[in-house]
């Protein structure tokens, strides 16, 4: 319990420095360390497919996705934030750890409860038979992404030619 | 059990608060989507946390993978998109973007 306590602390810590830091590459690199620390508590709830994709595809795939849109647009660091906003955030924060926490303590045993209990079957079972119509919704929107981001270089291609 | 539900609940939405903060206070492009993604791990993570209290871990696992390919879609084209716009503009301040003229 405490170390996911302590896991969790590390996820909104890197989560934060993602968005805090003005150097985009470490605020990339913030958000992959962050992503691990998910997959690790991911894994400590047994979910191990869930952290295999969190830790492979997130911190893997999309940190290097990130890092090369970073590369390719060099004056990106020079966008200038306006100044409140770092300093505004730790007050926010706070106020919204206490909201949340009041929420939470409130909302304690209130709620109705989910059904739960124990599944049946394995992994593969569920994500193939269950959810079939969800693989087939995956993979509209992994097409759909394909094509959008061939549509948008090869329209910069079109204006090279001109 | 359900005291551990809602501790998961409660840094999920801490997430969630971030990304909308940055997302709404800040100017460069990157850091918006950077935005985006903290909120989605959120969202995982409230997914995966509900299922695994609930004894539902498999369905939230799968729940979860199916999200995290829409992620990398969506990542994938929005960089696409901000490339585009670098490209165009010589800036990734979100501000010119309401400059745009049809």
């Amino acid at each position: 319990m405490a170390i996911q306590i302590i896991l969790l602390c590390g996820l909104v810590i890197f989560s934060a420095l993602a968005i805090l830091l003005k150097d985009l590459i470490k605020a990339a690199l913030s958000l992959a360390v962050a992503s691990l620390l998910l997959g690790i508590i991911f894994f400590r709830l047994a979910a191990p497919y869930a952290a295999v994709f969190e830790i492979s595809v997130v911190a893997g795939l999309i940190t290097v996705l990130f890092i090369l849109t970073i590369a390719l647009t060099k004056k990106g660091d020079e966008v200038t934030e306006a100044r409140l906003v770092k300093l505004a955030f730790p007050v926010f924060l706070i106020l919204f750890l206490i909201i949340d926490g009041l929420v939470m303590k409130s909302l304690l045993q209130k709620i109705p409860a989910l059904p739960s209990g124990p599944e049946a079957g394995t992994f593969g079972e569920v994500l193939w038979k269950q959810r079939t119509f969800d693989l087939v919704a995956q993979v509209g929107v992994i097409l759909a992404g394909v094509l959008a981001v061939l549509a948008l270089f090869r329209k910069k291609e079109e204006d090279k030619d001109e | 059990m359900s005291n551990l539900w809602f501790l998961y609940l409660f840094f999920a939405a801490l997430l969630v608060f971030i990304g909308l903060y940055c997302l709404l206070t800040m100017r460069n492009l990157i850091k918006l989507f950077i935005a985006v993604e903290v909120i989605s791990k959120g969202v995982s993570l409230a997914i995966v946390a509900t299922g695994a209290v609930k004894n539902n871990i498999l369905l939230a696992q799968s729940l979860a993978i199916t999200y995290i390919v829409v992620e990398v879609a969506l990542v994938a084209t929005a960089l696409a998109l901000i490339i585009n716009i670098y490209k165009k503009n010589k800036s990734l301040d979100v501000r010119l973007l309401s400059k745009l003229k049809g």
